[in-house]
């Protein structure tokens, strides 16, 4: 029985290390390959030695498919293809590939410079991994080999995010990443057509989140203030969300971006605006939307300069470098601000402070007090409960399997989806398999001369009442076609060769054999008036293409028998006369 | 236990306990038991439960709690199992019975908890853990876990599953560890009850007609063999061998991937000593598996470093037989003994190989990596046959690019298959590259030439291959012979160098911004190791290829960039980057990449050709290159001056390398005398220069290069680096001022320093920088005022506070302990919405 299995290694009723596994008509594909960045030793990686235990990994993936660029989605793929040993296609959106990069980079310098880890993938892992990288673009289908296909489709999220759909054969299975089905300010929703996949794999972060408005959002966004980002993603959405409100409200005060990461963010926008939404296409001509006004490149000693100001810095969770070293400055005074954006793991500042800590105990025994003000607002873009119902319904899937959150909400929206779409939904955790039967379509060319000499026959056909088809079914090249036996005959070169149902029947008859066939030629031409009943001069009667011969008995000079056989054609009178004759031939009158 | 964290456990317990409260993420509970792992692991398990009683307080209340969260009931109980790994505390939890309500019938195993598979991993691991004594196995057997973890073996989560079969083989191991089992007898009835029932399971396993148990039975054996080192083992094969040696009589052989795993694990392991038996199985297994199946067991056979030498012909044979088979098929007329010594290639394996796309490129793919693992390897088969397997290889890509046709009918529908197989190209090409380090016959080397520079043409070529097909030309001209009695490349490689180049230069243009990587990588590697021979640099030269790479120094992509600027530097280093310069102008060309370096390393948008910059500098700094050479103080100075501003922590990192290295040059090496004097020194391992204290300067010369070294700035770029907000940075700069300062310390009194009118200002300065103010500039030095700074700064201790990680005081248990309590509360607020 020919099945789909999907196995979450990370992503399984958590929001983690994206890793899942999928097996589809005999292929296999790892989609995404996320790290956690609240590890700092192997747990941060998905545990790779799962996926096969027979044979390397490069004979027995497929592909990997990576859905953008968050490092919980592609952060380990270069410890995976340089360090595990992964020598196969990744396959990737171009935005995708030319900013992975930048965020591999980003955390090395981190794990490195931070941590002091010496066994970590190299600048150059990175570039050896990213050559490996095929890049895809949207609504492409691409042949992974003969019989896997694959497609992207746009999801929102980030520059570049895509949803794929991975196709063998009649089956398929999509699988979102992460995706938000709101347009905002730089980005459009996400969007995919009626495919009817076997399964949808989709992402469920915000499984029972109904969004608030984000106009209320913005109205708090009035101080001067310290934003730790990661250097690429959801960063250009704030700076554009400051560009507009610092022009609508002719402000002075200067914003500041890490230096370097506005020109690289200036040009990766550049490069793909079609990844951008609407709004910013259209006005692309005039205006160049990431080309921004007010805000410039940071440099050190800004930081010291009086006055009001925002600067944007790196990295997002206030765990090393630039970010940190403005926050301890700034810390002191009850007058600014940091405002947190986005998640932070457990250890960083970011998620002390987060948390409500206000002494923080920094290297060497100093206590850092913090009177500054801390925010959080969430910026990342993720489909909420009624977004993911809305992409269930656009692309009709035939089951659907949660990932990419907690288990508790995804039992609510599990629920939810069933009683919806009337569809399975599972919620696998991580190292949990779901095993999906298919029952494979397999389209067949019907010939048109077959066709047409079923039309011959008079029945004109009609879509409510199937009616059967008798024909040959060729498979040739991996296509089947159905034609007559006689085109198949021709077409193959082969020798025609009849199969014939043979039985014996006993008859109690002392006459001789000539004798006993003739009574049995009277007895079917009495019977079967609307067929043509012949007997032969070799002694043998015929009824169509079935032939009757009798026969002495060996042992038994008062019995006879009947041998009929018949063609697979006259299968049904070749039945009907064996149970006649069966029944015995009438008394001679 | 820290009282610190001693005093914050007790609200951290029942918080924990409290289903009321949301949980901090898993990643705490999972850092908190690594930290009662190190407690424990340090001190007596016993004493902390009771100098603590709040933990066993939370696993009462964990196991009374009905609404509890899967992961709490499983952290609690990993945490129990971490305290019962000590005999003594395993007794005091068993006093209070609450060891068999966590593990036993009563607990969570009976309850709906059970179906989370977080909880069952959680019982697994606290069981694992937990057994390290008898106390614990006579539990074991009490509370009947093991046909629980029999159960689990078939686990829905793959984890729980492979978790509980490394648990039955712990606690095999751990009830035939006892003093007096030294030699086991095969006989069950001499072993303990525990291990009895084990071996009985594994033996029902091994008879059922159900594929995953047999699965299961050989994962658990293949641990056996592969972890356990008593000669219990040797019993336990010779009970067994039967059983498994039975799987290989079916058809097809069951759960074969693992067969071979446990037979590989057991020849590995003492067992072979001792029964001479289980070659005899190898080799039945070897001839009843598919050649897909049986390649790995015949590579790990090969790899064994004792067995017989027929066991080893038979396997070589198999690894052999696909490549046979495509040499027999792609033969255009019977030809000399080839791979398998003329004989005809096995039906079996030709059958695979044509029965589908799949299963051929499947098969070749193993059989290319395989010989290609085997290649290097002291153990490899000999003799070793060489000259047809570069011809199979050769064949195999021939085949792929389908520029040979094979008249028969098999070899073309082998070419139809493979015809365009990226897969297959991409090992053959590693494989092609591992046979360069074996010598081939003439005829062979220019076949491989030949088809190593079809592909490099071939615009069928995708960036992946291409860029293994580079790899192995490299491979291939590096182990090239050289011409007898001089050291230049024969004509034969010259020939090839002279057509490769123009193909080169072709791929340096290639809209494709991998390719164009690849192919400067090979410029880089090729002018490295052959930049000194005549023939190479003839061809070099009259080719475009030193100017294309030039211009590839504005490519937008910037990891060609950087590559472009680790090549130039390379050639530059060679003199290779332009036609000779003319009389009038030496070396004109060459100062023109100088200031074009500079300008990558003062204007490039990204780090990775800044710091290629930084690189290449530091190389023709140590190397004496020409342009270098000329005026090294002027050189230096810039260069300091452009990445002391620079962003990337490594162009800075590399900056201060590039100073040591100045520094070295200055003052000598470790142990040199004759500081000023060095030209073009042999310069100490970066590094290890702060350790190993140098000897001491004379003063003269030390004072002339402290001057120096005021002049160029070094001073300035170090002290803002021993402040700089990236940690490496800051420690390599504090290396390298100690060095410095050692080399200097007996030349410059106090008196002398405290003379110098600037070091309160110096001084003040480096104290706003510290406390993060680094706009003000230091201005010129005077070396009195530096050495006097130098004294000054707590160098040592600043190295000490620099070696720990970063985030050491993050990391710690008691900020663990904080942020888990902090969170409590919050947590819904600030959603993990992660990013």
């Amino acid at each position: 029985m020919p099945e789909i299995r999907v196995t979450p290694l990370g992503a399984g009723q958590d929001v983690g290390r994206s890793c899942i596994l999928v097996s589809i008509a005999g292929k296999n594909v790892m989609l995404d390959c996320g790290m956690h960045m609240g590890f700092s030793d192997d747990r941060r990686f998905p545990d790779f030695s799962y996926i096969t235990r027979s044979g390397r990994l490069t004979d027995f993936l497929d592909c990997v498919i990576i859905s953008h660029f968050h490092l919980d989605h592609c952060g380990a793929l270069p410890y995976f293809s340089e360090m595990v040993g992964y020598d196969g296609p990744i396959y990737m959106t171009q935005p995708t590939q030319a900013i992975c990069p930048i965020l591999l980079e980003d955390y090395r310098k981190i794990a490195v410079d931070k941590k002091g880890e010496a066994n970590f993938f190299t600048s150059q892992m990175i570039k050896d991994c990213m050559k490996k990288v095929v890049a895809v673009h949207l609504h492409q289908t691409v042949q992974v080999d003969d019989e896997l296909e694959i497609k992207a489709y746009y999801a929102g999220h980030v520059l570049g995010a895509a949803m794929f759909q991975i196709k063998v054969g009649s089956e398929s299975v999509v699988y979102t990443g992460d995706y938000n089905m709101t347009p905002d300010r730089h980005l459009g929703a996400a969007w995919i057509d009626k495919c009817r996949p076997n399964l949808l794999i989709t992402e469920s972060t915000y499984a029972t989140t109904i969004r608030d408005s984000k106009r209320c959002r913005e109205r708090d966004f009035l101080k001067k203030v310290l934003i730790p980002v990661f250097a690429l993603g959801r960063a250009q959405e704030l700076c554009i969300l400051l560009e507009t409100f610092w022009e609508r409200m002719d402000l002075k005060a200067p914003i500041y971006f890490s230096t370097g990461l506005t020109e690289k963010a200036n040009h990766y926008y550049k490069l793909f605006i079609p990844w951008t939404n609407q709004k910013i296409r259209k006005t692309f001509v005039q205006r160049n939307m990431f080309e921004f006004k007010h805000i410039k490149a940071f440099d050190r000693a800004f930081a010291d300069s009086p006055g009001p100001m925002v600067v944007f810095a790196t990295p997002g969770m206030l765990h090393a470098g630039q970010s940190l070293q403005i926050f301890r400055k700034w810390a002191g005074n009850e007058k600014n601000m940091v405002i947190m954006p986005g998640y932070c793991v457990q250890g960083t500042v970011g998620h002390k402070i987060l948390s409500g800590q206000r002494k923080l105990e920094m290297e060497g025994r100093q206590v850092l007090e913090v009177k500054m003000q801390v925010e959080y607002m969430s910026f990342s873009a993720h489909a909420d409960a009624k977004g993911i119902m809305q992409l269930v319904g656009q692309a009709e899937p035939e089951n659907v399997l949660l990932v990419h959150g907690e288990a508790k909400k995804m039992e609510f929206l599990k629920q939810k989806i069933e009683q919806e779409f009337r569809v399975s939904c599972y919620m696998p955790a991580n190292g949990e398999t779901v095993t999906l039967p298919t029952s494979p379509s397999i389209p067949v060319g019907v010939s048109l001369g077959l066709l047409k000499r079923e039309m011959a026959q008079g029945l004109l056909p009609d879509a409510k009442k199937p009616r059967l088809l008798h024909g040959t079914l060729i498979m040739k090249d991996s296509n089947f076609r159905l034609v007559s036996s006689e085109q198949a005959l021709k077409e193959l070169g082969l020798a025609e060769h009849q199969l014939r149902f043979t039985c014996r029947v006993h008859l109690h008859d002392t006459r001789k054999e000539q004798e006993t066939a003739v009574r049995v030629y009277s007895h079917l031409k009495s019977v079967l008036k609307d067929h043509c009943v012949q007997h032969l001069p070799d002694g043998s009667v015929t009824v169509e293409s079935i032939l009757i011969q009798a026969a002495a008995h060996s042992e038994d000079p008062g019995t006879k028998v009947l041998l009929v056989s018949w063609t697979y054609q006259d299968e049904e009178l070749g039945s009907y006369l064996t149970s006649l004759l069966k029944k015995g031939l009438p008394q001679a009158s | 236990m820290d009282p610190e964290c001693s005093r914050l456990l007790p609200a951290l317990c029942a918080v924990l306990a409290d289903p009321r409260q949301p949980v901090a993420d898993d990643t705490c509970l999972e850092k908190l038991l690594d930290w009662f792992t190190t407690v424990t692991a340090a001190g007596s398990s016993l004493l902390l439960l009771q100098e603590n009683p709040c933990l066993v307080e939370l696993l009462f209340r964990v196991l009374k709690s009905q609404d509890l969260s899967s992961r709490i009931l499983s952290f609690s109980l990993r945490l129990a199992g971490i305290f019962a790994a000590q005999e003594d505390c395993f007794q005091y939890l068993q006093q209070g019975e609450l060891l068999p309500m966590l593990f036993g019938e009563v607990g969570p195993l009976g309850g709906a908890a059970w179906t989370a598979p977080a909880v069952r991993s959680g019982w697994i691991q606290g069981l694992r853990t937990l057994a390290q004594h008898p106390s614990a196995l006579r539990f074991l057997a009490a509370c009947g876990a093991v046909d629980t973890i029999f159960s689990l073996q078939g686990d829905s989560s793959l984890f729980v599953a492979s978790a509980a079969g490394q648990l039955l083989v712990h606690i095999l191991d751990l009830a035939m560890r006892g003093p007096a089992r030294g030699r086991c007898s095969p006989q069950a009835c001499d072993w303990p009850a525990c291990a009895q029932k084990i071996v009985c399971h594994i033996e029902d396993s091994l008879c059922s007609i159900a594929t995953p148990q047999v699965t299961q039975a050989l994962n658990v054996l293949t641990t056996v063999f592969g972890h356990c080192r008593g000669l219990w083992t040797q019993g336990l094969w010779v009970r067994l061998s039967p059983l498994v040696a039975r799987l290989l009589e079916k058809d097809p052989v069951p759960a074969s991937h693992s067969l071979v795993d446990l037979l590989l694990s057991v020849a590995r392991s003492s067992v072979p000593s001792s029964d001479r038996g289980l070659w005899e199985t190898l080799a039945q297994t070897l001839s009843h598996l598919s050649p897909t199946q049986a390649g790995p067991l015949a590579l790990g056979i090969l790899k064994l470093q004792d067995c017989p030498q027929a066991l080893r012909t038979q396997a070589f044979g198999i690894l052999l037989q696909p490549l046979a088979c495509v040499l027999e098929a792609a033969a255009q007329a019977p030809g000399p003994p080839g791979l398998l010594g003329g004989a005809a290639g096995d039906p079996m394996t030709a059958d695979t190989l044509l029965c589908s796309k799949s299963a051929c490129v499947g098969l070749l793919c193993c059989a290319l990596t395989h010989l290609g693992l085997l290649q290097p390897l002291p153990q490899r088969p000999s003799p070793w046959p060489q000259a047809p397997l570069l011809g199979a290889a050769v064949t195999v890509l021939r085949l792929c690019s389908g520029s040979v046709a094979p008249t028969s009918d098999v070899g073309g529908r082998l070419c139809a298959i493979l015809v365009g197989c990226g897969r297959v190209q991409r090992a053959a090409l590693d494989f092609l590259g591992a046979l360069s380090q074996g010598a081939g016959p003439q005829e062979s080397v220019t076949q491989v030439f030949s088809v190593l520079l079809e592909y490099l043409m071939s615009p069928e070529s995708s960036s992946m291959v291409l860029k293994k097909a580079f790899q192995a030309t490299l491979r291939w001209l590096l182990s090239s012979p050289k011409t007898p009695g001089c050291c230049d490349l024969d004509p034969r490689t010259q020939l090839f160098l002279r057509e490769l180049l123009p193909v080169l230069q072709k791929r340096l243009c290639s809209p494709c911004w991998e390719v164009r990587d690849s192919g400067l990588e090979f410029l880089t590697q090729m002018t490295r190791h052959c930049g000194g021979q005549a023939g190479f640099r003839q061809a070099l030269l009259a080719s475009e290829v030193p100017e294309l790479t030039k211009q590839l120094l504005q490519d937008p992509e910037s990891y060609v960039r950087a590559s472009a600027v680790t090549a130039t530097g390379q050639l530059s280093s060679w003199a290779l980057l332009a036609a000779p310069a003319s009389p009038e102008r030496p070396g004109a060309q060459q100062k023109s990449l100088l200031v074009e370096l500079l300008h990558v390393l003062c204007a490039d948008s990204e780090g990775f050709p800044r710091r290629a910059v930084m690189q290449v500098f530091t190389e023709w700094l140590r190397d004496g290159h020409a342009d270098v050479a000329e005026d090294p103080e002027r050189f230096v100075a810039r260069v300091l001056q452009a990445a002391s501003r620079d962003p990337d922590w490594e162009v800075r990192a590399q900056g201060l390398e590039l100073a040591l290295v100045f520094l070295g040059q200055l003052l000598g090496p470790r142990g040199s005398h004759c500081p000023c004097a060095v030209a073009l020194p042999e310069t100490a391992p970066p590094g290890t220069l702060a350790q190993a204290l140098p000897e001491a300067a004379p003063p003269g010369t030390l004072a002339q290069a402290l001057q120096v070294l005021c002049r160029v700035q070094l001073f300035e770029f170090a002290f803002r680096a021993l402040f700089d907000c990236d940690r490496p940075v800051a420690q390599k700069s504090c290396d390298l001022l100690l060095f410095l300062r050692a080399k200097a310390a007996p030349c410059g009194s106090p008196q002398e320093a405290g003379d110098s009118p600037n070091v309160a200002s110096v001084e003040a300065t480096l104290q706003r920088w510290q406390a993060g103010e680094q706009g003000q500039p230091l201005g010129y030095l005077e070396p009195g005022a530096v050495m006097a700074v130098l004294r000054s700064i707590d160098l040592e201790g600043l190295r000490d506070t620099l070696a720990e990680s970063s985030d050491h005081v993050e990391k710690s248990p008691q900020s663990l302990l904080q942020d888990m309590l902090a969170a409590v509360g919050v947590l819904g607020e600030n959603e993990a919405d992660c990013y």
